[in-house]
């Protein structure tokens, strides 16, 4: 049997006050959220999720491919760990790359995962398939997973958007068919936040108003000439941003609020500040946040570039983590760190590493996941997975677990195709709490 | 200083004579898409207006709205051939080049410095006057592929230095945009449900294998890397020796200037993980096109000139074919085969009739891109109304009219630029001559000192200097009020063009079209959506030089191209006259005319 997707199923008694406030007014000003969500996707019945309504997501890409032996996999006293020294992390017996310092010292509170594998090692496709779980395909753009977590467990801000990307590029498939609300919203630069978001001072409110009540008007024979998916995703746009320019809650885009001394703590890059900026609207009721780290596709001179980029990642996640427990946001926060693919174990002639899609490693922390685990092996020279290995289906799938998300439910595109949370794959028990 | 004035630039004419060919080849075209409608069961969308047909025509072969006088003018002619005169102009328009640079711009991945060390600007420059010149396709792509030299003295270079160092994705990224063929999963492994194999893959690249990218080479290290060759690594040293604060930009401009493309046949071995049994790993491959054959022409050149005059040649249908679905769906919104570089048995064209005949019609043009374009702009499908099209959707598209689509972040930029600034083209970018002469060292003579001074020149040129320079001139609240072609690229993702989805010219057409808050937060407060408020610009200085009962009619006219319908011209009227004066008014029927969806999209 097949029926619309209810906006929530049996989890509304969890839901606080606040969501549900935003979900009416979202309905109330996306005239078409439910019709179109009744017309359009549809979900075979599967049994309810035990639920976790409450998680946030926090991704962090690595985007050109992050080098696994040079980080969570090193390989000691092989040919293939080329110049990069290791350090002993707080976990007994496991190592990590010399510029992890940090995060070895916080590896109880992480999961590592050295078993990932994947067939295809470009980039676009590579991304692709981490954020939806499914192969880039001309005919259909899939949901984002924060797009998923936000159709199926709401946003938890009335005026904030519930999914936030800061220092995403456009390939982002950002709500793909999932309806437009559901729609990411880009933040450029972490240090300016969300610009023009002031009106200028000569606009009163009024005057604002009759402007939009005019391009209204005249813009009807528009809107009733041309109904598709593109019109109504500004449409749908128009009315967020106008939402949204009105919140108190804006500031949560402001981290010049955060105290210097924190700010420091992040790191002085863009990813570290984007990493605050990612506490701090977690903090203030935007579900999932995606930050972008680019520059990994070291194909020359790789351990002339690994420092400075490693030890931005470092210095940025572990300050996340500790900020997060630090607020209490740690139990209810997942923090995914992800890449597309790793790199090959032989050093090129140019000493760089080279696509290696066979093996690489991800990393969880937080909400629903234990801590202190190493899951899976690469095999001794880094080139394919050993033991336990872990498909991007399979680690998506174990992040809808955590998170509380129904995996398992069959959810119909507007083509009526069906799709999984996560791709249909397995979750990995040794990894959830 | 860094840049004398320019002219605009001048493109050849169309021939004029030719309109009655044209017609006959637009009727062509017309014929079998009347058949297709009729079997399909479908209804042509209504034919344009005049007011429809001077927008699009503007946004689709100039990159931007008309202006408020080219609207007039072209509504009131009374002409009867106005539209293919209005056609003929577009295309010898600077617009014209500034618009299919952005096409290119995206497809080409075109960057000022996709590596630190050198500067691209000739080979943008380069792309730019083979638009402008209408340099036939085949003759563009044989010079890119075969070129030879450093970046200002042969800028066609360009193209092969933008994959410098990735000889196998350069094969991967050069056989996708011109021949609309995906191979790069072979780079890696045998793909269970893809026709090309590793060893095929590894037999093309065989062709360009002796690529080289550096000029006084020494020898080749242990492992195969260029050394640099004695004067060179003499100078490197030196620079090193000194070891001041300046090292690395010293370095980096001295390797521009050893970067140098030249080509000499080299063997290409397996990858040492080659899997498959029908060779061994880390063996040579022998040099192999992907299907046909190297044209007799070109049987005894070496191997980089075989895959060039391969790739082009006018028996290698699917070059052809690549690039008229391409123009096609430039115009049309979609392509008869989506996506355009992924041609495969399983994915075929939605039309394939046409297809073949458009491919026919390239190659009877020989490769004329402009007249190509004239050709379809003038067919009656292409002059008829947009059809709301959603690429994901299982129905094909049927070219009723042209799909309706976003505008481009650059045909936003400049629109927005064509209500805003009387001179957009206040910067054109650097030649080829300029940066010769500003980075140009002599290797063999060069000191320490020298590689100083000429590098300090040219960042103040062409470097942090050049960026101040264009601020001086059309900067507005830090932004550049020049036409999106000539604003270096990639820009900051927070730039009103990012925003709207230019590419960050890192991916083959990388651009998107997709809704975001941000872009509505810039529409509604962004400095560009003020500048047309304030005294000065275009469309202020025309509303207020006219009588205030036109001033409705000028404000419709320059935004959205048409006179108001009554009831907008009351609403308008309206709105101005209850506003707290009437200048405010009339600032708010403009921006409300700019946040409509009618502006945005192509109709």
């Amino acid at each position: 049997m097949v029926h619309p997707v209810p906006l929530s199923t049996s989890r509304n008694a969890r839901l606080s006050r606040r969501s549900l406030v935003g979900r009416c007014a979202r309905t109330a000003f996306g005239v078409t959220v439910l019709e179109r969500l009744a017309g359009t996707i549809a979900v075979a019945e599967a049994a309810p999720q035990a639920g976790k309504a409450g998680v946030n997501i926090i991704f962090l890409t690595m985007r050109g491919a992050m080098t696994h032996i040079d980080t969570f996999d090193p390989k000691p006293g092989r040919e293939e760990q080329g110049e990069t020294k290791t350090v002993r992390t707080k976990t007994p017996g496991i190592l990590f790359g010399e510029h992890l310092p940090k995060l070895a010292g916080v590896s109880d509170k992480l999961a590592v995962i050295r078993s990932m594998t994947t067939e295809t090692g470009a980039h676009e496709q590579g991304t692709y398939l981490m954020r939806t779980s499914y192969p880039q395909i001309a005919s259909i753009r899939h949901p984002a997973m924060g797009s998923w977590a936000l159709h199926v467990s709401g946003k938890r801000s009335r005026d904030l958007p519930g999914y936030v990307l800061v220092g995403n590029g456009n390939e982002h498939p950002g709500c793909g068919f999932l309806d437009p609300a559901v729609t990411p919203v880009p933040v450029a630069d972490p240090a300016l936040g969300l610009e023009n978001t002031v009106r200028p001072s000569y606009l009163s409110q009024t005057n604002f108003e009759r402007r939009l009540a005019l391009a209204d008007r005249i813009d009807r024979d528009f809107k009733q000439t041309y109904k598709g998916q593109q019109v109504e995703a500004y449409n749908q746009m128009y009315k967020d941003a106008v939402r949204l320019l009105g919140s108190v809650d804006l500031e949560a885009f402001d981290i010049a609020r955060e105290p210097e001394k924190l700010r420091e703590r992040y790191g002085d890059s863009q990813f570290g500040q984007g990493c605050l900026l990612a506490r701090r609207l977690v903090e203030s009721g935007v579900r999932c946040v995606e930050v972008e780290l680019g520059g990994w596709d070291m194909h020359r001179d790789i351990f002339e570039e690994l420092p400075e980029k490693a030890g931005q990642l470092d210095m940025a996640l572990s300050s996340l983590l500790g900020d997060l427990e630090d607020r209490g946001l740690l139990t209810s926060t997942l923090v995914v760190l992800g890449t597309e693919f790793g790199r090959s174990p032989q050093v090129n002639e140019n000493a760089g590493r080279d696509h290696h899609p066979a093996v690489f490693s991800c990393v969880l922390a937080g909400a629903g996941v234990r801590g202190g685990v190493v899951h899976g092996a690469s095999d001794a020279q880094g080139r394919s997975p050993d033991k336990d290995a872990v498909s991007v289906e399979d680690f998506n799938t174990t992040i809808a677990a955590a998170c509380g998300l129904p995996y398992d439910r069959e959810f119909q595109a507007p083509n009526g195709r069906p799709f999984k949370i996560g791709g249909g794959g397995t979750p990995i028990a040794a990894v959830l709490a | 200083m860094t840049q004398p004035p320019r002219t605009v630039m001048t493109l050849p004419k169309v021939d004029r004579d030719g309109r009655a060919a044209v017609s006959a080849a637009a009727a062509r075209i017309d014929g079998l898409l009347v058949d297709h409608w009729r079997e399909h069961d479908v209804k042509p969308a209504a034919r344009l207006t005049d007011e429809q047909f001077v927008r699009r025509i503007f946004l689709e072969l100039g990159g931007r709205i008309p202006s408020y006088d080219e609207t007039v003018e072209f509504l009131a002619s009374k002409d009867r051939r106005k539209r293919e005169s209005l056609v003929d102009r577009m295309l010898e328009s600077p617009d014209y080049v500034s618009h299919f640079y952005n096409f290119w711009a995206d497809i080409l991945r075109l960057q000022e410095r996709p590596s630190k060390s050198l500067p691209f600007e000739p080979y943008l420059y380069y792309v730019k006057d083979a638009i402008r010149t209408n340099k036939p396709y085949d003759t563009w792509v044989h010079e890119m592929l075969t070129a030879d030299g450093r970046i200002w003295e042969n800028p066609a270079v360009g193209f092969q230095l933008r994959d410098e160092g990735m000889p196998l994705p350069y094969v991967d990224n050069t056989v996708r945009v011109f021949l609309g063929t995906q191979i790069g999963c072979a780079q890696c492994h045998d793909h269970p449900f893809d026709q090309w194999t590793q060893k095929q893959f590894y037999e093309l690249a065989a062709l360009t294998a002796g690529t080289r990218m550096r000029t006084g080479r020494g020898q080749m290290s242990a492992k195969g890397k260029e050394l640099p060759g004695e004067g060179v690594r003499g100078l490197l040293a030196d620079i090193r020796k000194q070891n001041g604060k300046k090292t690395a930009q010293l370095t980096r401009f001295v390797q521009a200037n050893a970067t140098a493309v030249s080509f000499a046949d080299a063997p290409l071995k397996l990858p040492h993980d080659y899997q498959y049994d029908d060779a061994e790993p880390l063996s040579v491959v022998s040099p192999k096109v992907l299907w046909s054959d190297v044209p007799t022409t070109a049987t005894t050149a070496n191997g980089r000139e075989k895959f060039a005059a391969w790739v082009v040649a006018h028996d290698n249908r699917q070059f052809a074919r690549t690039i008229a679905n391409r123009m096609w769906r430039k115009l049309m919104g979609v392509g008869l085969v989506e996506p355009v570089d992924d041609f495969r048995e399983e994915n075929p064209a939605s039309f394939p009739a046409l297809l073949e005949h458009l491919t026919d019609e390239i190659l009877r043009l020989d490769f004329d891109l402009r007249e190509f374009v004239r050709i379809v702009v003038s067919t009656d499908a292409y002059q008829r109304r947009a059809v709301a099209h959603d690429p994901t959707s299982a129905a094909p598209f049927r070219f009723t009219g042209p799909a309706l689509r976003r505008m481009t972040a650059e045909q936003l930029w400049d629109s927005i630029l064509t209500l805003v600034a009387r001179n957009p083209w206040s910067v054109q970018r650097p030649t080829p001559e300029q940066i010769a002469s500003a980075a140009s060292l002599d290797l063999t003579k060069a000191r320490v000192e020298d590689v100083e001074r000429r590098c300090e020149e040219f960042m103040d040129a062409y470097g942090r200097g050049y960026m101040r320079h264009l601020q001086q001139i059309c900067g507005y609240h830090g932004q550049l009020l020049v036409r999106a072609s000539e604003i270096p690229a990639p820009l900051p993702l927070g730039h009103f063009l990012r925003q709207f989805g230019q590419s960050d010219r890192e991916a083959i057409e990388g651009a998107r079209q997709v809704a975001t808050i941000p872009q509505i937060l810039a529409m509604f407060n962004g400095p560009i959506t003020h500048s047309m408020l304030e005294r000065g610009s275009v469309i202020y200085d025309n509303v207020t030089s006219h009588k205030p009962e036109q001033a409705i009619d000028v404000v419709f006219l320059s935004v959205l191209s048409h006179r108001p319908s009554p009831e907008d011209r009351r609403f308008a009227f309206q709105e101005i006259t209850t506003a707290e004066n009437p200048a405010t008014g009339c600032g708010n029927v403009i921006w409300s005319l700019l946040n409509t969806r009618e502006f945005i999209f192509i109709q």
